[in-house]
């Protein structure tokens, strides 16, 4: 009874089912919009076929009552089992669910074979490009980096990160590649491999994310650019309200032009690197903050520097004013670090070359010395197998920029320097940067920026455009805010 | 040197004020209107504190370090989920040394599990802005939504508390029922705003504007996240014109000047409306952030003037 109707509704239910589903296989690349619309139209055909039904269903139980009386002698004999409504309602869902399962399956199977990659790290890419001019040295472009970022959980344990460098010095650098400890009890993190030491403010920043184009040159004679270390660090975060962090590390070297150790030859523990660095942040409103942190790395001795101790301090201060609710129209950032480097280091910095022409060169820089007793009498000393004289000195070093945010795209900026030369009797260094960072999108980045430099024998005028861009996975870690 | 070192340290940690003990399960959200949730779920069972004050733009809230030992003291982290808040939780997130709140730990409770996003984009694709590859995320906006929303956190805090599972779900109830009667009122007071055409800075009211029986035609924006361009705001406003669009929504966060000039310029009515409950004086729970956008935009559409106040 009725089976008819059933049968032109189930079909019709499995054309609109299948019509999706082919729809929606052969359309490639629709915009949301139109997804939008074509949804809007299947719901309409939707509700009208279900108000159909409704309507038959009402048809079919009036007939069905109609024809009860002459249909049900009490004598007949019992009808061979037929389907009940129900039960053909039943059968049709399922064959509209077995066609569309089989118009699906191929697609499931695909997603199913890129199941092995789904464990892939997150991998994004940072190519950081700078054009410059120098009244002394002429211009350049340099392709400063192409940086390759990988991070992913290893276990409930660890996770693990690697950054992959290549530039246009050739070759590729393995700047990071470090694993961190992410459910210790305790407030505490380990990490170990080669990573940046939790030293200053922007030491630990890779060159593309600085807020102006150079590394600070006080970083770059000081740490030895980047924070670069191989070595393990301890991090804990102090159980009271006020947030204190207290870092230390233990590493071979700190900086990744740090020649003085050799990173691959195993050394004495007393020719290890160890660091200490506490920080902490006040907020006096919701819009005006301060970050302030002290950093200490020790390194008790320094066979380049003859077998004495080398300490270097960084006391870095971040304030910012953010209002809330134009965090990404307005705002300012003033960033300083001071470091202090005490050392003993060659007067007049290193000489290449045989002793007579150590001895040439200590000649023209006024020294003198020819004794090699290992002593001068004034302070100073002799290396022995070079000739070359040494001095302990304790160097001080600067910058601070000043950065207003006055709009969602524009960063002017203006960045002073000044450093005393680690190296006895060389001279300080003065510049002044400003710049102009513009931001077309959060991905990508372009840096006007003029700077006068002031060094010793080196006058210039200097002349950058940076030009940067992210690909792929970007994630905003804590300590690169 | 060391004398330094030791003074800093020795200064912050006596300024520090020691941690308290706990007795209540402490919860923080990260938006305002999760926090007013969660508080009416948890009862006197929760101590509840929100990172956002309502008034910033969820894809830019300022990553403090004193969030981070919020977080750090933590037993559940409350989030709206589908990525809205990759900005600053992530970060916080591993800043706070907490395993019970990290990404996937119980104590990690996203609030959109139970809803299905819309804009779930058919192609990932910077070119297509700061795309949300699990959806839009402004499910809040929605009240509707809010109370999968609701029911995700009550589930949620029962899963790790179910000795207090009871009491969660009899607040849910209370919650429902409230919010259920607002949004008969809601439906009911938004009957002048169906088939009103609305552009907005940022796509952030697909939501509401599904709700209420809208239709977004634009927004300032390029693409989300993108700032726009005098190109892209002389095509938006030519198909403004065609399509003759009733509103220029201003998000709180967004700057005024240029929603206004286009407002001007295309005759739509500007209208200032928060995205989170705190966005305005007026909009202190969930429930008065939307009795708030639903009574400023049926004004507007009365004619009753350009403004949210």
């Amino acid at each position: 009874m009725g089976s008819p109707w059933r049968y032109g509704l189930g079909g019709a239910v499995l054309v609109l089912g299948l019509g999706l589903v082919a729809g929606l296989a052969s359309a490639e690349d629709p915009s949301v919009e139109e997804l939008r619309r074509d949804l809007e139209s299947m719901k309409q055909q939707l509700q009208k076929l279900q108000d159909q039904i409704k309507k038959q269903e009402t048809v079919i139980e009036k007939l069905s009552a109609e024809k009860k009386p002459a249909a049900a002698p009490a004598a007949a004999p019992a009808a061979p089992p037929t389907e009940t409504a129900a039960e053909q309602e039943e059968r049709i869902k399922r064959q509209v669910t077995e066609n569309i399962m089989r118009k699906i399956q191929p697609s499931l199977v695909a997603a199913n074979k890129t199941f092995p990659s789904q464990f892939n790290p997150a991998i994004g890419l940072i190519i950081d490009t700078v054009g410059s001019y120098s009244g002394e040295h002429g211009g350049n472009f340099e392709l400063r980096s192409a940086e390759i970022g990988l991070s992913a959980s290893v276990d409930p344990f660890v996770r693990g990160y690697a950054v992959i460098s290549g530039s246009n010095q050739g070759g590729f650098d393995v700047e990071e590649a470090a694993i961190v400890t992410t459910s210790l009890p305790y407030n505490l993190t380990f990490k170990g491999g080669r990573f940046f030491a939790d030293f200053g403010r922007l030491s630990k920043f890779h060159d593309h994310d600085l807020p102006f184009v150079n590394r600070p040159i006080v970083l770059d004679e000081y740490v030895g650019g980047e924070s670069q270390s191989d070595g393990v660090e301890a991090s804990y975060l102090v159980p009271i309200s006020q947030y204190v962090n207290l870092t230390a590390g233990w590493y071979n070297k700190m900086g990744a032009e740090n020649e003085r150790v050799d990173n691959t030859i195993p050394r004495n523990l007393s020719e290890f690197t160890y660091l200490g660095r506490a920080n902490t942040y006040y907020s006096f409103t919701d819009a005006h903050s301060v970050d302030l942190g002290v950093s200490y790395a020790g390194t008790p001795r320094v066979k380049e520097d003859l077998n004495n101790g080398r300490s270097l301090v960084d006391w870095d201060l971040t304030y910012r004013y953010i209002p809330l609710s134009q965090a990404s129209y307005r705002g300012l950032t003033w960033g300083t670090e001071v470091l202090y480097n005490q050392e003993t280091r060659p007067v007049g910095g290193f000489v290449g070359g045989s002793a007579a022409e150590v001895a040439e060169a200590n000649l023209a820089r006024g020294l003198g010395v020819t004794s090699l007793d290992g002593s001068t009498g004034s302070g100073q000393a002799i290396d022995t197998s070079t000739g070359q004289v040494f001095q302990r000195k304790g160097a001080v070093g600067l910058y601070s920029y000043l950065e207003p945010r006055v709009t969602r795209r524009f960063y002017p900026g203006f960045e002073f320097q000044w450093v005393e030369s680690i190296d006895p009797g060389i001279g300080n260094t003065l510049a002044y940067s400003p710049y102009l960072t513009i931001w077309a999108s959060e991905f990508q980045r372009l840096r006007l920026q003029y700077t006068r430099l002031e060094a010793p024998g080196d006058h210039d005028n200097e002349f950058f455009l940076q030009w940067t861009v992210i690909l792929g996975s970007h994630v905003h870690g804590f300590r690169d805010r | 040197m060391r004398r330094a070192l030791f003074l800093l340290l020795t200064a912050t940690l006596l300024t520090g004020r020691p941690a308290q003990a706990a007795d209540k399960i402490k919860v923080v959200a990260t938006i305002p209107d999760l926090a007013d949730m969660t508080r009416q779920i948890g009862g006197n069972l929760v101590d509840v504190t929100s990172i956002a004050t309502g008034v910033e733009d969820i894809h830019a809230v300022p990553m403090k370090p004193s969030f981070a030992v919020q977080l750090n003291r933590a037993d559940v982290v409350v989030l709206m989920g589908l990525e809205a808040e990759h900005a600053f939780l992530p970060g916080l997130l591993e800043a706070s040394r907490n395993p019970k709140i990290q990404r996937d730990a119980p104590g990690y409770l996203d609030a959109s599990v139970y809803i299905t996003p819309l804009e779930v984009p058919t192609r990932i694709d910077r070119s297509l802005g700061d795309q949300h590859p699990m959806g839009n995320p402004h499910i809040n906006l929605d009240p509707v939504l809010a109370k999968d929303m609701a029911r995700a956190i009550a589930d949620g805090l029962s899963r790790l508390y179910p000795e207090h599972e009871a009491e969660f779900q009899s607040n849910l109830k209370a919650f429902d029922t409230k919010l259920d009667a607002a949004i008969a009122r809601w439906e009911k007071e938004a009957a002048p705003l169906k088939g009103k055409k609305l552009v907005s800075y940022h796509p952030d009211l697909i939501y509401f504007a599904e709700r209420f029986g809208m239709e977004p035609i634009g927004t300032i924006e390029i693409r989300a996240g993108v700032d726009p361009t005098p190109g892209h705001i002389a095509e938006l406003e030519d198909k403004m014109r065609r399509e003759k669009v009733d509103f220029v929504v201003r998000e709180v966060q967004y700057p005024s000047g240029l929603a206004e000039s286009v407002a001007q310029a295309t005759g739509a009515t500007l209208v200032e409306l928060p995205v989170m409950s705190g966005g305005l004086p007026d909009t202190k729970d969930y429930i008065s952030f939307i009795d708030h956008n639903v009574r400023t935009m049926v004004k507007a559409a009365q004619g009753g003037g350009a403004t949210g106040g």
